[in-house]
């Protein structure tokens, strides 16, 4: 190890210092607030750290880094939505009974889980970053063990997680038996040496392809989605939604860049087929749906089938589109998940249609932003995800492929209709209940979720300029 | 030779079908413990001696030790009667004759053959060490990371809520 891989792997140090340092805390005094502001320090700390590295990228820390804009551009978004759920979890948290600082160590462990996948680039980094974001989830889904819905949540995500980790591992194992290699770059030596596939190869790449699919909640992979979503507490969902399923795109889209799987005529089928099923299944199941966390569950899965058109691009134009549209999709479902956090009590999870009625005549600014951001999920001008999904639809469209398009337009409709049932639904007449106080932390957090959704609406060139500036594969 | 290989194999598999199809869990880990040490063998015949050690040692020692131990511990009230449940020889007598044809598999095949050596050499013990601690050094160091988020969530998931009763006013 020489100086300068210490330098680019600050982030990570300071990730991976956090937690240890948090327990080391926990076992002298036991005190809430100091723990959070710790881990917020820290937080902070890991991001201007970014900044300071940028300059000394790209750089290659044999055989498991590959540190380069594009890695920081995700390493940034990552820790960034991890900050934001961290504000949002301030109160969630802290009126939960028993131990709670313990939350703050698992929420550093997965983050640097999902931190390591976007610099991953050998088999061994990209496995146990998985697992490391994996475990950790689980915890983090079942840590009010006091609830049944959290237990029942945690355990089905143990269990398919564990069972999609095995179809990865088994899928790693075969194309190392094939090539005897492990790094992406490698493996894509070994391809071109090879002009006809054999079937352990094909077989590797489709396993691995059905462990990635479960983390990103794809059809026919996306059951345990809205179990999950409702079972976990509020915070840990907007985490699910935001940074696991950010991390592993972070590490497919260059797994799937470097090897050019774009221009293999089977994978092109296979990925268009999963897309248009996520964006239809996902939207079909959320029309009828009453529970809030539930519908934005499948609404997630529609957004990932929009976002992996991008894969199909194979241009440096679609990974810049992917890269605005996650960072839209991350700060407009932070910003979801954000209100029904500020709105649950530790008996009362808001979560159901009905806490949400009325909601503009008793908490006007809330129910505002709660509405930015399903327009924004949405798609409706002058917000973030307009923008992002009309990217996404330019890069689709100079690549030619126009099913996958016209699926995701016919969608963006089909999603309308339940977003704007979920608006008119704040807007009717008021009933009787008592809303909980708002902390000072959730409304920095949902002020900066909406202007950011707006700015990024009403003027989204000066980030498009960075991401073409500094992002390529 | 094969023939050892194929031996091997099968006494895994009918092992592990009989661990997922079981209805007792004692007998089941029983099986799960005869397809590891399968598994060992089939290792070792492939000319890697060091993993099936560790086959050995991590899975079939530790691990499967440690899941008979709670599972012999969460019946601790009723303990006489399963315990005369588990030993009779119905329960038992399988997984012997499995276990003992693995047994006659694996010192025909030392005695016999050398392992299949396809021009290269076993990997050996200091050989894996040099590399975990130099070339793959970070990602041991995850490893230990993510055993502690491991072993932060089993004492958090499991921790047992404090009784504030008085001990005065416990009843004996």
């Amino acid at each position: 190890m020489t100086e300068k891989d210490f330098i680019c792997l600050t982030p990570f140090l300071i990730i991976a210092i956090a937690p240890v340092v948090i327990m080391i805390v926990i076992s002298v005094l036991r005190n809430y607030k100091v723990v959070y502001g710790f881990s917020v320090l820290s937080l902070l700390a890991a991001l201007g750290s970014i900044f300071f590295i940028f300059p000394s990228v790209p750089h290659t820390i044999e055989p498991l880094f590959i540190i380069d804009a594009y890695s920081l551009f995700f390493l940034g978004i990552i820790i960034f939505s991890a900050l934001l759920v961290t504000f949002l979890s301030y109160d969630y948290i802290k009126q939960l009974t028993g131990v709670r600082e313990e939350y703050y160590i698992i929420l550093f462990t997965s983050t640097l889980g999902a931190a390591l996948l976007a610099v991953a680039n050998h088999f061994i980094l990209f496995f146990l970053g998985i697992e490391t974001l994996s475990i950790s989830l689980y915890i983090l889904i079942a840590f009010q063990r006091s609830k049944s819905n959290s237990i029942e949540a945690g355990i089905k995500y143990l269990i398919l997680a564990s069972v999609s980790s095995a179809f990865l591992l088994f899928g790693m194992a075969l194309i190392y038996a094939s090539f005897g290699t492990m790094q992406f770059g490698a493996i894509l030596e070994a391809l071109a040496s090879h002009d006809q596939l054999s079937p352990l190869v094909i077989a590797g790449f489709g396993m691995m392809m059905v462990g990635i699919g479960f983390k990103l909640a794809l059809v026919p992979f996306h059951m345990w989605t809205p179990d999950v979503y409702q079972g976990a507490p509020a915070p840990v969902s907007a985490f699910v939604a935001t940074v696991s399923k950010g991390a592993v795109m972070a590490v497919l889209i260059r797994f799937f860049f470097i090897l050019s799987g774009f221009n293999n005529h089977y994978v092109f089928v296979i990925i268009s087929a999963i897309a248009i099923l996520s964006m239809f299944v996902g939207n079909i199941l959320a029309i009828r749906q009453k529970n809030i966390k539930r519908l934005l569950g499948y609404s997630s899965i529609a957004n990932m089938g929009y976002l992996i058109i991008i894969l199909l691009t194979g241009s440096n134009k679609g990974i810049q589109a992917s890269i605005f549209y996650l960072i839209s999709y991350f700060i407009t479902t932070i910003g979801a998940f954000g209100v029904i956090t500020l709105l649950s009590t530790s008996e009362n999870e808001a979560e159901k249609l009905e806490d949400f009625k009325g909601l503009f005549w008793k908490r006007p600014w809330i129910a505002i932003v709660f509405t930015l951001s399903l327009l924004s999920l949405a798609g409706i001008p002058v917000t973030a995800g307009f923008i992002a999904k009309f990217y996404v639809i330019l890069e689709g469209m100079k690549a030619g492929l126009m099913l996958l398009i016209f699926s995701m337009i016919i969608n963006s409709v089909i999603g309308l209709y339940y977003y704007l049932r979920i608006i008119t639904t704040l807007f009717s007449s008021s009933s009787e209940t008592n809303l909980p106080e708002l902390s000072l932390f959730g409304n920095i957090t949902l002020a900066a979720v909406a202007i950011s959704i707006l700015m990024l609406g009403v003027y989204p060139g000066w980030l498009i300029d960075v991401i073409v500036r500094f992002v390529s594969l | 030779m094969d023939v050892f290989f194929y031996i091997a194999a099968v006494v895994a598999i009918i092992s592990t079908v009989m661990a997922i199809s079981g209805r007792n869990a004692i007998h089941s880990l029983l099986f799960l413990i005869l397809s590891l040490l399968a598994i060992s063998v089939v290792f070792y015949l492939l000319n890697a001696p060091f993993i099936a050690a560790l086959e050995v040692i991590i899975y079939a020692g530790a691990i499967m030790v440690l899941f008979i131990f709670v599972t012999m511990m969460l019946n601790i009230g009723i303990e006489r009667e399963t315990e005369k449940k588990w030993l009779r020889p119905r329960m038992w007598i399988v997984p012997s004759i499995l276990a003992a044809i693995l047994l006659l598999d694996l010192i025909l095949a030392v005695k016999n053959i050398r392992p299949v050596s396809n021009g290269e050499e076993p990997i050996l013990p200091k050989q894996v060490g040099i590399s975990l601690f130099s070339t793959y050094l970070l990602g041991v160091e995850i490893a230990a990371i993510l055993l502690m988020a491991g072993v932060i969530g089993a004492y958090h998931l499991g921790s047992q809520k404090k009784k504030v009763k008085h001990r005065f006013l416990e009843i004996k």
